[in-house]
């Protein structure tokens, strides 16, 4: 009876798990409404990126949430860093070749630690030709929790940020087929 | 949270650090597990399981899951790798296509463990602590991170993270893994063959029951999820399918015993 009882539990016990989770994996569904609703912008993969408003060495102020519509990558930098340096180039680049199809570029300065002159200087002498932006009193840099630089950010044009590289430098083939894959989706 | 450790001048990154560990402490209990098991598995003979064969094993699958991966990725790209071949041996995650990888890993270890006449099902057992131990380090470093983090909640253990009080799924998976692991420990202290110890093979497929278990329970929790058209969460339909494998596994490489036969045996004069 006992064996007969262990032998049917046997059997049973693995249908019931099956069945608990396919439960519980259709309890936790995630209704199509709510996906992404609510969320709180944060510097994360999967979350809208954080509006912030800078000035360019010009005088001209660069806001991020009126890119909303194109993908922009997001690179933080400073003049010192040598890998940060060693990217710029790639950057630009990948910049000169896909703005038309929709891509920005915005190198923010992390002039907190750094100086502003020697951001321009940088920048001149690379000849960039995307926004150059200077984090002047660090408040990007606190809300993007940046630990390490370079730290780039690729946001798609929903404003969602997809991907973050910690470090550097980026190949070009990793800038081009990230960007890439930002640039394929409807617009 | 800890994602960078200081090291002088040097940023450590935790979670990487994390799963290099892991990975380190899991074969070297793999290796244990297999001169354990290696003595008492059937088949002794040309394909003796050893040390020095799993880890091995665990090495051509790490390097041909890495090798998959990036290069599965590099194919969505031609175009940008072909102009950039040396993009290949960059040190960044988000260019590895991890499914490839996962079956690359899984294509040449089969092929490496036919090759040496492995035993399978010994074989699996030996991994078993590995696989366990790399999904202890895999949440750690989702500690460490803070991916995988949780949804939003008012329950009385919420953690502050990414501007919210939110579940704290990287503690639940490390309390998953760790039953994982735990009941690898609890069976590794049976001799192979001794009455009431798990046949060959069910190591391994404990300890992937459970994790899969773990992980269509936690990722219920999470705020991250890789949703499917109809709202499902992919991570947990795959961890089902695992569990369906890993049960069906068990109840077919169950050892014969005696009360098995008992029914059958009770008619008989």
């Amino acid at each position: 009876m006992r064996a007969l009882r262990a032998s049917g539990w046997r059997r049973l016990g693995p249908a019931l798990v099956l069945i608990a989770a396919a439960a519980w994996i259709w309890l936790t569904r995630v209704p199509a409404s709510a996906a992404g609703a609510g969320q709180i912008p944060s510097p994360r993969a999967g979350f809208p990126a954080p509006d912030f408003e800078l000035l360019a060495p010009d005088g001209g102020s660069v806001r991020l949430a009126d890119w909303r519509g194109q993908v922009v990558v997001l690179n933080l930098w400073a003049s010192w860093c040598l890998p940060c340096r060693v990217e710029m180039p790639a950057l630009d680049d990948v910049y000169a070749r896909q703005q038309a199809r929709g891509l920005t570029v915005l190198a923010v300065n992390s002039t907190i630690q750094d100086r502003a002159e020697a951001a321009v200087g940088f920048a001149d002498e690379m000849g960039v030709t995307f926004p150059i932006l200077l984090d002047v009193d660090g408040a990007v840099s606190r809300r993007y929790r940046l630990r390490a630089l370079p730290t780039t950010f690729f946001i798609d044009r929903q404003g969602i940020i997809r991907s973050v590289i910690i470090g550097g430098p980026m190949s070009t083939a990793t800038l081009e087929s990230q960007v890439e894959l930002l640039l394929a989706e409807a617009p | 949270m800890l994602p960078i450790i200081q090291v002088g001048p040097l940023a450590v990154q935790a979670p990487g650090l994390a799963l290099l560990a892991g990975l380190w402490l899991g074969l070297s209990l793999a290796e244990k597990e297999a001169e354990r098991l290696g003595r008492a598995a059937p088949g002794a003979g040309a394909g003796r399981l050893t040390g020095e064969a799993i880890y091995q094993l665990a090495l051509v699958g790490l390097a041909a899951g890495l090798i998959g991966a990036r290069l599965a990725y590099a194919l969505r790209f031609p175009a940008a790798y072909r102009a950039d071949p040396l993009g290949l041996l960059a040190l960044t995650p988000v260019t590895l296509s991890r499914a490839e990888g996962l079956l690359a890993a899984g294509a040449a270890m089969a092929l490496f463990g036919a090759r040496r006449k492995l035993p399978l099902r010994p074989t699996l057992d030996a991994l078993a602590p590995a696989a366990a131990m790399v999904g202890v380090a895999l949440a750690l470093a989702h500690l460490a991170s803070g991916d995988a983090f949780g949804l939003p909640t008012t329950v009385p253990w919420r953690i502050h993270l990414w501007d919210d009080y939110r579940h704290p799924t990287q503690v639940y998976e490390l309390l998953g893994a760790l039953a994982a692991l735990g009941v690898w420990w609890r069976q590794s202290r049976q001799a192979p063959g001794a009455p009431h110890a798990p046949g060959w093979g069910q190591r391994f497929l404990s300890v992937a029951a459970l994790s899969a278990a773990a992980r269509i329970l936690v990722e219920g929790f999470r705020g991250d999820s890789l949703l499917l058209a109809s709202g499902l969460r992919e991570a947990q339909v795959w961890a089902w399918l695992i569990l369906a494998g890993s049960l069906w596994g068990l109840a077919r490489w169950r050892p014969a015993r005696l009360e098995d036969e008992a029914p059958a045996r009770a008619p008989a004069p």
